[in-house]
């Protein structure tokens, strides 16, 4: 019963009394590792509603290892109680099994993400939370009237989601997936995303894209996927054209941005774009390997570069392409850093975004759909476009400014993590490979 | 001593000497050649015990269940020459770069490239061929990038984008390949390959063509050579578009040869034409290193005609100018760059009369020039010979056209030397000071020994190609 889940719980609740004090980082900090190895002994959190699984537990533990990343990078008290508060939602969505408990832990992690963008101090933070809260109440609204169609048709709510349905209840579902895809930053339901990854603080966006996006696909396509091979006549054109709209868009737009955060902003949309891919190609065997892959990929590269922008942006005011022009000349370590995670957002082999992609983009193929693989590879090679251009201001052009040297050893170690994380998972596949079928 | 040393070795020795490296400038240039030749030792090495026919197995790391991804590493004959060429011209290469700027950050990148070069001509697992393939992409985008010259900037994220495209062509072959048969194994999909769909073939060919590179596919090759520091200009033409040549030859022909021979005309055709766009465009050239890239660009165009035979003389014989062309392009490339470096110009009409003031320098770049256009004793010649003899054998006598190809290089060659060893010594050139380190003077030495050598003596090297084509034809070699 006391799992993984319970613990950060607690913990977040308890880190309230350590706010303004010395104690909270490590309070927080070994909270975050006794759930680690709780969720490594395999614990659950036992209520009826939730199941465990390898995948999920792999997933989990990587979670956690993010959170400690998060963490360590973390100053501010309010976010890192916040931060546990994510993680035991997380893990709790991870878990849900039934569309109860889903909606339940989904609401939660959405909750707990207003309330972290939440910490307003600028105008432009202000529009990035608002337009976050906006589009989520309509995520909300959309996946509420969604579950009510599913249950007029006749769905059950404290049940997983029901193979055979009435076209009632089956379009209740495909309603609830537009309703989740806001969440996921699906084109068309973006447009908040991008302002609100550029304009919140950069270590929330670290926790909104890296970490909460990647928890809801993984969920998602957990709860989704059978019903979803039942159904393929409908789930393969819906997915597949959302996939190819939105992994175009967001690269293009890309391309045009000026503001690092933006870049990165839309990139991840277009990270979305392929990870809906493995819903697409849902019949093949590959696809829960690949999804699982993807997000173990993704939820450590994506919280590395946010959270090297909020170092750049503390420390030295950095926040356009142009101000970081030749950062490496005096700051080798946060440009091998930031260069190493952009080349595995890019797909640059033995990082761990290469064989996210690869494993995806197989099991598109595996399930006879190559042409949509060919245009997300050629997405793949464009998105090489601006990371490698953010990589050569970094290197190849002289720096404006001269910038101190940063020296402060938790954000560095916490980018090691994260780092490890993705080198890791750029060799060693077979650890993946071995429990991704139980997703 | 494990393969897998020479592998990921290098992708840790580089991240030491790029930490701890800073200040120890004599450290990293000495560890770089000493692990350069201590993989041509192993190379050389690997020849003595490779069997007569088939592959040696160097084992398999990494396997993963349920998806056919291992890490096997197998070498024959082709891909152990294919190594002995890379380390060999990646100590000539590390010498010649003797005297870069910011040593340990360029030979840390340098190591770096040689861990997944190995990798490339070891591995016969598809996807991990792949990923080696695109490892070797970073250390060149930052090795052309930050060491280039003006325009080095567009030419290295061209170059990457450019070539990461054909790339995710070759990926999506390699996952309908695995999908079609099964395994990812490339010495084990021949047999299942030959009812496979036409596209994976055609995937392929323009993949690797952009490498080669194959006319249309070369618009990268003329910028990232012009903007390369001079010796990673050797590094490109002389292991990349080999690289590239590698790949047509192993999974093109020899993996799948019912479709190459289908479209054998197309290889043919595209050959020819790189063969003659890229000498033209040499002769019309001013500019002194973008002659040479147009000219290496040329030759390729020759090795393709050669790979468009599809017999075994013709395979021997493109392999073999494969070694040549990589032996004598790389000199050109040194002294043009040592010349842009020292007069500050490209043009071939500010200089002029240089024999009166470098005559060593003159005298090894009249000896490559005239071994790539062919002279007699030269690798050039032999290279140039036989690969006309396997066309004609293959495609009829009208393939003498190729003979013509190897005038327009007499052309634009001669007419080089006129504009920049000989003729009136000119104002750039008497300003200039020519003395070279004396490293980097060894290394083309021994580039001109190399040439001359193997050109004498080319059954030396003939020995050692034919076995790799032997499954080919068992009648016997050239």
């Amino acid at each position: 019963m006391f799992g993984s889940f319970s613990l950060l719980f607690i913990a977040a609740l308890v880190s309230l009394a350590f706010h303004r004090t010395i104690w909270l980082k490590p309070v927080a900090l070994v909270a975050t590792a006794g759930a680690l190895f709780l969720t490594y002994s395999g614990s659950t959190i036992g209520l009826s509603g939730f199941e465990n699984s390898g995948a999920v537990r792999l997933f989990t533990m990587i979670l956690e290892i993010v959170l400690l990343a998060l963490l360590l990078h973390e100053e501010e008290d309010q976010t890192m109680t916040q931060t546990l508060f994510v993680g035991a939602a997380s893990i709790a969505l991870l878990q849900a099994h039934t569309l109860l408990t889903f909606i339940i832990a989904f609401e939660a992690v959405s909750i707990i993400s207003f309330v972290l963008v939440s910490h307003i101090k600028t105008a432009a933070q202000a529009e990035g939370a608002v337009k976050m809260f906006i589009a989520g109440a309509i995520a909300t609204g959309i996946l509420l009237l969604g579950t009510a169609l599913y249950l007029i048709g006749g769905g059950k709510l404290g049940a997983p989601i029901a193979l055979q349905t009435s076209s009632l209840s089956t379009a209740g579902l495909f309603v609830m997936l537009l309703g989740l895809f806001y969440k996921l930053t699906i084109v068309p339901m973006h447009g908040w995303a991008a302002d609100t990854y550029a304009l919140v603080r950069h270590s929330h966006a670290a926790i909104l894209t890296g970490l909460a996006k990647t928890v809801v696909a993984v969920a998602m396509f957990r709860l989704f996927a059978p019903f979803l091979a039942e159904h393929l006549a409908m789930t393969v054109p819906m997915m597949v054209i959302l996939s190819v709209i939105t992994m175009t868009l967001g690269n293009f737009l890309a391309l045009f941005q000026k503001r690092i955060a933006r870049i990165l902003a839309y990139s991840s949309i277009a990270h979305a774009g392929y990870m809906l891919l493995a819903f697409a190609a849902v019949k093949s065997g590959y696809a829960s390997t690949g999804l699982l892959y993807m997000a173990i990929a993704y939820i450590f590269m994506q919280s590395a570069v946010f959270l090297l922008l909020d170092t750049l942006r503390k420390r030295y005011d950095i926040q356009t392409l142009e101000e970081i022009k030749g950062l490496a000349k005096h700051n080798r370590g946060l440009a091998f850093f930031f260069t190493a995670q952009l080349f595995s957002l890019a797909g640059i082999p033995l990082l761990a975004g290469f064989m996210g992609k690869a494993i995806v983009f197989y099991a598109g193929v595996d399930a006879g759909l190559w042409p949509v693989v060919l245009i997300a590879l050629l997405n793949s090679a464009l998105s090489v476009g601006y990371y490698a251009w953010i990589i050569k201001h970094l290197y190849f052009d002289e720096a404006s400014t001269v910038h101190e040297t940063f020296k402060e050893k938790s954000p560095l170690v916490a980018q090691g993590i994260l780092l490890a994380g993705t080198l890791y998972f750029g060799i060693f596949a077979s650890i993946v490979f071995a429990v991704g079928k139980s997703l | 001593m494990s393969p897998l040393f020479f592998i990921f070795g290098p992708i840790l020795l580089a991240a030491i000497v790029a930490l701890y490296g800073k200040k120890q400038h004599a450290f990293v240039k000495y560890a770089a050649l000493a692990l350069f030749g201590w993989m041509l030792i192993y190379s050389l090495d690997l020849l003595t015990i490779l069997p007569e026919t088939g592959y040696l197995d160097l084992g398999t790391y990494l396997a993963v269940e349920r998806f056919d991804f291992a890490l096997t590493l197998q070498v024959d004959h082709l891909s152990v020459v294919m190594l002995i060429l890379t380390s060999l011209l990646l100590i000539l290469v590390a010498l010649s770069s003797w005297t870069m700027k910011w040593p340990s950050s360029y030979f840390a990148l340098l190591i770096l490239f040689a861990g997944p070069i190995t990798g490339v001509f070891m591995s016969t697992d598809l996807l991990w061929f792949f990923i080696f393939w695109e490892l070797t992409l970073v250390p060149m985008y930052f090795l052309v990038g930050i060491w280039g010259a003006e325009g080095r900037i567009y030419a290295a994220v061209k170059f990457f984008l450019y070539t990461h495209v054909a790339s995710m062509l070759i990926l999506l072959a390699f996952f309908l390949i695995y999908k079609e048969t099964g395994t990812m194994d490339m010495t084990l999909v021949r047999e299942s390959m030959l009812a496979s769909p036409v596209l994976i073939w055609w995937l392929l060919f323009i993949g690797f063509a952009v490498k080669m590179p194959i006319f249309p596919f070369h618009t990268w090759l003329p910028d990232a050579h012009v903007q390369a520091p001079a010796p990673i200009s050797v590094l490109l033409a002389g292991v990349l578009l080999k690289m590239g040549a590698y790949a047509m030859i192993r999974m093109v022909v020899l993996m799948m040869p019912e479709h190459s021979a289908q479209f054998a005309w197309v290889i043919l055709t595209l050959g020819l034409i790189t063969l003659f766009y890229a000498g033209f465009m040499a002769l019309y050239e001013t500019h002194l290193k973008k002659m040479v890239a147009y000219s290496s660009i040329s030759h390729m165009g020759l090795v393709t005609v050669a790979i468009a035979t599809l017999s075994y003389s013709g395979l021997s014989a493109a392999l073999y100018e494969m070694i040549g062309h990589a032996l004598i392009i790389s000199p050109l490339f040194l002294i043009a760059g040592f010349l842009h470096h020292k007069t500050g110009s490209w043009q071939m009409g500010d200089m002029g009369g240089l024999m009166q003031k470098a005559p060593y320098l003159s005298a090894l770049f009249v000896l490559a020039g005239l071994a790539a256009l062919g002279l007699p004793g030269t690798m050039g010649f032999v290279g140039e010979l036989t690969i006309l003899i396997a066309a004609i054998k293959s495609y009829g006598f009208w393939l003498i056209v190729i003979a013509l190809g190897s005038m327009i290089g007499a052309g634009y060659i001669i007419w080089t030397f006129r504009r920049v060893i000989y003729g009136e010594i000119s104002e750039t050139v008497k300003k200039s000071d020519f003395r070279m380190d004396r490293v980097e003077f060894a290394a083309l030495i021994a580039f001109a020994v190399l040439i001359v050598l193997f050109g004498l003596f080319p059954s030396a090297l003939f020995d050692v190609i034919n076995s790799a084509f032997s499954s080919l034809a068992p009648q016997g070699g050239l």
